[in-house]
């Protein structure tokens, strides 16, 4: 009997750690930018979602392809309709771990490299980018930057709108997180 | 026998917090958290590409600020008495021509105005539309169809004619008038098949001698994409005549009623819609071509028409927040 409660225990207390290093963030924000000489475009999501588990270090984002919002409402339809596909590919997503030795449960700055794979269109691609890091009193926030060539994700261009669409896309990731509630 | 059942609940005790301890390490648990985050309730978009599908509408409107120019063109008939080499088929003649402008006051209303030649008696036409959007079909079916509404005003401004029995014999400004309004019931199936129905009422305030003012009709429109850019649309209208009424006309003008079936190919390039279709109709307004067809598709009296729009958008840019 008491061996049986030595393990239960000892199966108990990674759940109870694990979950409060679990930091979650429902209204993340995913930003890209297009810019040619005919056209810039930017579309802006703020409903993405994103985990950070502080003790494996690993992180996801994943956002709704339908939730990105441009001025102009013609180009969101066509966005979903032929480049994305978002019928069939509803999400992108990152997968991805904090590189870095350190410990995020002090307060401070910290620049870390993040390291994980990119879906896009049913396309996953490894990324390696720097991200920035906040933790004060007990919230953390999470900003990062990286290029996306359309190509890589097998996304077509027609060559009617060649000239607007530029060849590499910058992405804007942001995210607050909140401890999981137990 | 209590030991078992002893044994039993231990087991079953360390299974389950076992298992719902361990996972924790793996990356499959973070994406968990994300599986609670979808969000539900999504509209539909795109049930068709164009405001139009080839003689009727669609449920689509304009976005807010978006303008759209279209041009349409019918052309002669294609085989029968009046096509074949002669007129090459057809393409000597145009039977209609409509130029259009569109305008989105916001995402749910739209605002038309048109000029069409007009393809009976009933000549030189200018169209008031007013569309609205009243429901969108979500992804979860919580919302199964789209309404849209439309309604549209013709005005003729053809010579009055002497004959008093004519259709264009107008003796008031009133009489030039021409009503169409339609509730347009959409539903997109999948991906690439979308399917409506367009109840449809009709007053013409003068009409020929015996002709109908108030006509009701029943229209059906499909489209089905067959490639990312390329789509087959189809629409076909029921009038429903007076059928003593019918018989009268058909008999004065010897020429008999037809429904108005058109069947086309739609290329979207992005802002750029092509129809390149075939109808029997000869005109391009509704209040026209669903009561006044009288060409048929079994005796050679379908043609070619086209449309082509053009959508540009005057989305404000919006201010940076600071």
């Amino acid at each position: 009997m008491k061996k049986l409660i030595y393990l239960l225990l000892y199966c108990t207390i990674p759940m109870v750690a694990q979950g409060q290093d679990m930091l979650i963030s429902k209204n993340a924000s995913v930003a890209f930018f297009s810019s040619t000489v005919v056209e810039d475009i930017e579309a802006t999501s703020t409903t993405a979602s994103s985990v950070l588990d502080l003790k494996s270090k690993n992180i996801i984002f994943r956002v709704n392809n339908t939730s990105f919002q441009f001025r102009k409402k013609l180009m969101q339809e066509h966005f979903n309709e032929n480049y994305m596909e978002s019928d069939k590919y509803p999400y992108s997503e990152f997968k991805g771990k904090i590189t870095d030795d350190v410990d995020l449960s002090k307060d401070g700055n910290y620049i870390v490299n993040v390291v994980g794979n990119l879906n896009v269109h049913g396309v996953t691609k490894t990324y390696q980018t720097k991200a920035t890091l906040t933790v004060s009193q007990g919230t953390t926030t999470a900003k990062a930057t990286f290029r996306v060539r359309i190509e890589d994700h097998k996304i077509k261009i027609p060559t009617i709108v060649f000239k607007n669409i530029a060849e590499f896309v910058d992405v804007r990731v942001s995210a607050v997180y909140q401890p999981k509630k137990p | 026998m209590m030991k078992t059942v002893n044994l039993i609940l231990k087991s079953l005790v360390l299974f389950v917090f076992t298992s719902s301890s361990l996972p924790c390490f793996a990356q499959d648990d973070l994406e968990k958290e994300l599986a609670t985050t979808t969000p539900g309730h999504q509209k539909v978009t795109s049930t068709f590409k164009s405001t139009k599908l080839i003689n009727g509408h669609s449920n689509e409107t304009l976005y807010k600020n978006d303008f759209d120019f279209k041009v349409d063109h019918r052309f002669g008939d294609i085989a029968g008495n009046n096509g074949g080499i002669k007129q090459f088929f057809g393409l000597d003649n145009s039977t209609d021509i409509r130029i259009g402008f569109e305008y989105g006051i916001s995402d749910h209303l739209t605002v038309g105005l048109a000029r069409a030649k007009g393809a009976t008696a009933v000549s030189q036409l200018y169209e008031g539309s007013l569309k609205f959007r009243l429901l969108e079909q979500t992804t979860d079916n919580q919302v199964p169809l789209a309404v849209t509404l439309f309604g549209s005003n013709t005005i003729a401004a053809v010579k009055a004619s002497e004959d008093p029995t004519s259709a264009t014999a107008y003796n008031k400004f009133s009489d030039r008038m021409n009503y169409v309004g339609q509730v347009i019931l959409a539903r997109k199936f999948n991906s690439n098949f979308s399917f409506e129905l367009m109840p449809t009422y009709i007053h013409r305030n003068f009409t020929a001698f015996r002709d109908q003012n108030t006509l009701f009709a029943l229209g059906a429109g499909g489209r089905m994409k067959f490639s990312k850019r390329m789509a087959l649309v189809v629409d076909y209208f029921i009038p429903f005549r007076n059928s003593a009424d019918k018989a009268y006309l058909e008999e004065k003008n010897a020429a008999k009623f037809y429904d108005p079936l058109g069947v086309g190919l739609e290329i979207e390039t992005g802002g750029h819609i092509f129809h390149i279709n075939f109808t029997n109709a000869t005109a391009i307004e509704e209040m026209q071509l669903i009561p006044s067809t009288t060409s048929s598709w079994t005796k050679g009296q379908y043609r070619w028409g086209f449309s082509i729009a053009r959508r540009f958008s005057f989305a404000k840019k919006e201010k940076e927040p600071k």
